[in-house]
C-alpha cells in the first residue's frame, strides 16, 4: 500500500475540520476543528516518514505538531473561558466590541 | 490486503467522526466523535509502525487535550448554546467552497508522483532513536518547545485567572480589566 491513501484520508480530514471551523460558530467546536487540522497535518508527515522521506524526521515533527496543539488549545480555552465570563457566552459573533 | 483492511478499519471512523461533528449539535457529543478520530489517528501510527508516536497521540491528545476541551465545554454550556447549525444558504456555500477544496486536493494527490512504496524495513523508530532526533537535529526546535509549553502554561494560569466580570464595558464602572 503505498503513500496516496495516506494522503487523501489526510486531505478529507483537512477538509472536514475547516468546514467545522468555517460553519461552527461556538468557539470551542471550532478549536475541535482546528484539532482535525492539526492531526490530519502530523499523519501528512507520518505517511512520508513511512515511505522512505526524510527519515525519522516526519515523525519528529509530528511529535512537535503534537505539543504545539496542546499548547494552543490550552491558550484558546484560557481566552475563550475570558470572553465567556465577558460576554456569557462562547457565540463567537459576539465577540465584536473592538469593532471601530 | 490486511494492512488494507486495517487502514479502512481506522480510517472510516475518522471520517465519520468529522461528518458527525458536521452534522451535530450538540456539543458533548462532538468531543465524543473528537477522541474517536484522535484514536483513530493514533492506530494509523501503530499501523506505520510509529509505535511512539502513537502512544504519545493516546496519551496527549486523548488523556490531555480531548478532557481539556470536555472541562471547556462543561464550563461554558450553561447559558443557551450559540446556534450550531447553519442556514440553508450559509450550507449550500460551505458545502460549495468544500467540495471544491476537496476535489482539488484529491486530484493534485493523485497527479503527484505516487509510486512511493513503504520502506520494507521501518525506519529507526524506537524512542531511543526519536530521543536521539530530538537531541540531535531538532535540539533547537527542542528547546523551543520546552519555552513554548512554559509560555503556554503561565500564559493560561494568567488568562483563566478569576476576576470580576464586567457584564457591560460602556458602563460607568469599569471594573478589572
Amino acid at each position: 500500500m503505498g503513500v496516496t491513501p495516506y494522503l487523501i484520508l489526510s486531505a478529507i480530514l483537512l477538509v472536514l475540520g475547516l468546514t467545522i471551523v468555517i460553519s461552527k460558530r461556538n468557539a470551542i467546536v471550532m478549536l475541535i476543528g482546528v484539532e482535525f487540522i492539526l492531526n490530519a497535518a502530523a499523519l501528512n508527515l507520518v505517511a512520508f516518514s513511512r515511505h522512505g522521506i526524510g527519515g525519522l524526521a516526519g515523525q519528529t515533527a509530528a511529535l512537535f505538531v503534537i505539543v504545539i496543539a496542546a499548547a494552543e488549545a490550552v491558550v484558546a480555552l484560557a481566552i475563550f473561558l475570558n470572553f465567556y465570563h465577558r460576554i456569557a457566552t462562547v457565540d463567537i459573533d459576539r465577540g465584536d466590541q473592538l469593532k471601530g | 490486503m490486511l494492512e488494507r483492511l486495517i487502514f479502512v478499519l481506522f480510517a472510516l471512523p475518522a471520517v465519520v467522526a468529522g461528518v458527525a461533528i458536521l452534522l451535530s449539535t450538540n456539543i458533548v457529543r462532538m468531543a465524543f466523535w473528537l477522541i474517536t478520530m484522535l484514536i483513530s489517528v493514533a492506530g494509523l501510527y501503530f499501523l506505520m509502525g510509529a509505535y511512539f508516536l502513537g502512544v504519545v497521540q493516546i496519551l496527549v491528545y486523548v488523556g490531555g487535550v480531548a478532557v481539556l476541551l470536555v472541562f471547556g465545554v462543561m464550563l461554558t454550556s450553561r447559558q443557551l448554546a450559540p446556534k450550531l447549525r447553519p442556514g440553508p444558504v450559509e450550507t449550500l456555500w460551505l458545502a460549495t467552497v468544500s467540495a471544491i477544496l476537496l476535489l482539488g486536493l484529491v486530484l493534485s494527490i493523485l497527479r503527484a508522483h505516487t509510486g512511493m512504496e513503504p520502506l520494507p524495513v521501518p525506519v529507526a523508530n524506537s524512542p531511543a532513536d526519536i530521543g536521539h532526533s530530538l537531541m540531535g537535529d531538532f535540539l533547537g526546535p527542542f528547546e523551543l518547545a520546552s519555552v513554548l509549553l512554559l509560555v503556554a502554561m503561565l500564559g493560561a494560569a494568567y488568562l483563566a485567572r478569576p476576576k470580576v466580570p464586567v457584564q457591560n464595558p460602556q458602563g460607568s464602572k469599569g471594573g478589572a480589566v
